[in-house]
């Protein structure tokens, strides 16, 4: 028995690969199987190739294997595509419909299956072939029988399986005409069943979670998705929602709502995130609560929209004219993405600030099933700091204060009057051209961020604090980094140290930085944009590695083995 | 209640040239308009962009905010929406409007959302000192905008913005002058109590880099619109006058389209449902 398994699955549009994915997922996660599925698509909008990579774990949310112990294939030509994200090793089981083309050379466990004859004999039609290889997937995996049949009759998700059931029944009958050594899973600790959610979604719920009462945005790949949750969320009379002309006007309509109290979201993509720039410095300049989510994808310009990068940290850190203070977050898994967000919009309202949650594809569109407790657990959520007192006898917008943060009246809050503007500003709000009003305002902004530094439950590190090989890394290349050094038992001989607040740094980094004699710095973009980032911050090793590389395919365990083993030899 | 003045204004001294008709409408605002429709301070918003009239909101004891060029009609809408029992005014030039920031415009229209926008258009750009903008007249190509004419004849006539907004069907739509505080205070009004969006043309003369002529013309020629009197039209005209009628947006777009130098009237064109 295995305690976890990936799976492939390649094939055309309308072969229904994700569709068969996500309802393995969904059976899988109903009997309390932990899951990945991360998608890859081409760029075509219908009828491209399509593939996931599905890896079923007993014990615990893991990534994908780097290769394959099952392959579904419906489509060698456009496996083709995929062929470096789906690799199958020797013994891998591979289940194929169509002849492979000359140059694909298949394992000795090789079935070629007539799907769609299977599915036309059992349903009349041919196009129930995915399910055909449900029902063998599932018998392969050893999901139990009578769980699936409960699961169709009370999840709405499958309820697709209550027409199709004759073809996934047939594909289970399949099972006794192969063979092969057993590809069984591991029963699970606790059935408990697993919730399903991808980053995109758990961004969305937790805005709502936060009180985000308005939002506002552009469709773009491949942040989309957090737009229309949240415009299903909205549109039951939660708030105001508005998809936008462009992502200026996402971030201007952002800003306006936020001047009103209403905890406003964006959420977009490189080339929006671009647009959003002169925003992103009024809302820094004005003190106006602003978070903006970008979801990371290949850069520059248009890049490579359905692929993962994190290229964005230079643009999130220091984009726009003139010294303009923010904050940034970066998860690295989907319960960060829930848990960082509440955060990232507490920060924006408690520090009257830009907070940009850089987000990227991987994480965003890669269905997870795992414990749901993260959803269901208390956060405390912070609101503006209101006038009072004194405030309101003689109201100044930008009171200096011990902490540097003004309290902020909202439009519409009576005798709290106040004029603002991007220009250069006094305590009033009112426009100052001289130079000791533009140093005190300038220190204002940037002091009220410092105690930031001080959140070290938002740095995490993993490993022996007596270590002296370290790897930083961040976002979702740490889930990569992490499981590397599991397999390989690394444990003892590197630590790990995985910021999930980058801007500003907390002091924690450097006090891992100091603890390590050898440091090595992960992450998925061609300049090494971290690294470059933490040597303005802090003094590094002197012989500080790197690894990082170009997005437009996930980093494997294979791949980063090499440069682990370097520092720690 | 933290009111400065019961008219409305801060303490603040305009930065603006002595005869400046953005003077005009912070009058038509403070003095007409909000002291008429009696709303409270704190349930209003005024936001502008940027320019000489964009340094408004810092003279109105409302809420207010000066934000970047071409921007106040999105975070005036995103204010709107979160909040709508405010009113909400964006106020901007014809730079904001029609040039850097023309894109929000046509959907601020076909949304509907109930903003009052007021366009300052003074003919040029002031602030960074009588550059053309892309309502600049020059009378002596006709009313043509430059583009250059070794190469090309100027055959795009500027941005007219009335019949514009008229095109794209925004559900109120004046045009009034600065120069005339009483009228303009009203048309403001009848634009603030108008469920939807609403559009303003003032026609403001800037003191400063207008030739002289330019408003001399413009008041000389300025035509009063009265509901179910005739309308005037430009000499030029071969068109028999038709009563005027607000609820009738072909006449309406009749109207915009009079050159400004021809015939500038001043008063409601259009108003929809």
């Amino acid at each position: 028995m295995r305690r976890s398994l990936t799976i492939g699955i390649a094939g055309t549009g309308g072969d229904g690969v994700v569709v068969l994915g996500t309802l393995l997922q969904q059976l899988a996660a109903s009997q309390g199987y932990f899951s990945q599925m991360p998608k890859f698509y081409g760029a075509q909008i219908r009828g491209g190739g399509s593939a996931v990579k599905l890896s079923v774990d007993a014990e615990g949310s893991s990534l994908p294997k780097d290769s394959l112990d099952i392959l579904v294939c419906f489509d060698w030509g456009k496996y083709l595509e995929f062929q470096k994200e789906l690799p199958p090793r020797a013994d891998t089981l591979v289940l194929y419909e169509n002849a492979p083309p000359k140059e694909i050379d298949l394992p000795e466990k090789s079935f070629k299956i007539d799907f769609s004859g299977v599915s036309q004999k059992a349903t009349g039609a041919p196009r129930s072939k995915n399910i055909v290889v449900l029902g063998l997937l599932n018998r392969i995996l050893a999901l139990q029988e009578d769980r699936v049949k409960t699961a169709i009759d009370n999840n709405t998700e499958l309820k697709l399986l209550k027409k199709t059931f004759p073809a996934l029944e047939a594909g289970g009958h399949l099972l006794a005409e192969l063979s092969f050594p057993e590809l069984r899973l591991s029963p699970v600790h606790t059935a408990l069943p697993k919730v399903i959610i991808d980053g995109n979604t758990a961004v969305a719920k937790a805005a709502i979670r936060a009180g985000s009462r308005a939002f506002f945005g552009y469709p773009i790949t491949p942040a989309s998705e957090i737009m229309d949750e949240m415009q299903d969320e909205l549109a039951r009379g939660k708030g105001a929602f508005l998809q936008a002309e462009d992502e200026i006007a996402s971030a201007c309509l952002a800003i306006g709502a936020s001047l009103t109290g209403a905890k406003p979201l964006t959420s977009t993509s490189g080339p929006g995130f671009a647009l959003m720039t002169e925003s992103m410095v009024l809302a820094s300049s004005a003190e106006i609560p602003l978070v903006i989510v970008d979801v990371q994808r290949c850069g520059p310009s248009t890049g490579i929209p359905s692929k993962s990068e994190q290229s964005d940290l230079n643009h999130a850190i220091y984009g726009g004219h003139g010294d303009a203070p923010r904050v940034v977050i970066a998860p690295y898994d989907v319960e960060g993405c829930y848990r960082l967000l509440i955060e990232c919009i507490n920060i924006a309202q408690y520090y009257q600030t830009l907070a940009v949650f850089l987000s990227d594809q991987w994480l965003g569109q890669t269905p997870v099933a795992t414990n749901d407790d993260f959803l269901k657990k208390e956060y405390a959520i912070q609101e503006l700091k209101r006038p009072a007192g004194k405030d309101l006898e003689d109201y100044r917008r930008y009171r200096l204060t011990e902490d540097s943060i003004s309290p902020m009246s909202v439009v519409g809050d009576p005798g709290l009057v106040y004029q603002t503007t991007g220009l250069s500003h006094n305590e009033k709000g009112r426009p100052a051209f001289d130079f000791e009003t533009n140093q005190r305002m300038h220190e204002k902004r940037w002091h009220k961020l410092a105690p930031l530094c001080r959140r070290d439950d938002l740095v995490k590190v993993v490993g022996k604090e007596e270590c002296s090989r370290g790897i930083i890394t961040w976002g979702s290349s740490a889930q990569v980094v992490i499981d590397t050094i599991k397999e390989f038992e690394l444990e003892d001989k590197v630590k790990l140290c995985i910021p999930e607040l980058i801007c500003p740094l907390p002091d924690k980094v450097e006090r891992f930085v100091k603890a390590s004699q050898k440091l090595l710095v992960i992450e998925m973009n061609y300049s090494g944009q971290l690294y470059r980032y933490l040597r303005s911050q802090i003094d590094l090793p002197p012989n500080t590695k790197t690894y990082n590389r170009a997005g437009g395919r996930p980093f494997s365990r294979k791949e980063l083995t090499g440069p682990i083993m370097e520092i720690i030899r | 209640m933290t009111t400065e003045s019961a008219s409305f204004r801060t303490s603040l001294k305009p930065v603006w040239c002595a005869g400046c008709g953005d003077f005009g409408l912070l009058a038509a605002i403070t003095r007409r308009a909000l002291p008429n429709l009696g709303i409270p301070n704190y349930k209003t918003l005024i936001v502008s962009g940027i320019g000489c009239s964009s340094r408004i909101p810092a003279y109105i004891d409302t809420y207010g905010f000066n934000s970047i060029h071409g921007r106040a009609v999105p975070i005036a809408q995103g204010a709107k929406l979160a909040k709508p029992e405010l009113t909400v005014i964006a106020i901007g030039g014809d730079g904001d409007f029609f040039s850097i920031g023309v894109g929000h415009l046509p959907h601020a229209v076909r949304r509907n959302i109930d903003i009052t926008c007021i366009m300052v258009n003074n003919f040029v750009y002031g602030l960074t000192k009588g550059q053309d903008s892309p309502t600049t007249l020059h009378p002596e190509w006709g009313e043509k905008q430059f583009v250059s004419p070794e190469f090309y004849t100027p055959i795009n006539p500027i941005l007219n913005m009335t019949t514009y907004s008229l095109s794209t069907r925004a559900s109120f739509i004046a045009q009034g002058i600065a120069t005339d505080v009483p009228h303009l205070g009203w048309l403001i009004e009848e634009g603030i109590r108008h469920k939807g969006f609403s559009f303003i043309n003032v026609l403001t003369p800037c003191v400063t880099y207008n030739p002289p002529e330019l408003f001399n013309t413009i008041k000389e020629r300025a035509s009063y619109l009265r509901d179910g009197e005739l309308v005037e039209l430009p000499d030029s005209s071969m068109e028999k006058p038709w009563p005027h009628d607000p609820s009738n947006i072909s006449l309406a777009l009749r109207l915009a389209q009079s050159p400004v130098l021809g015939k500038p009237h001043l008063g409601i064109f259009f108003q929809g449902k």
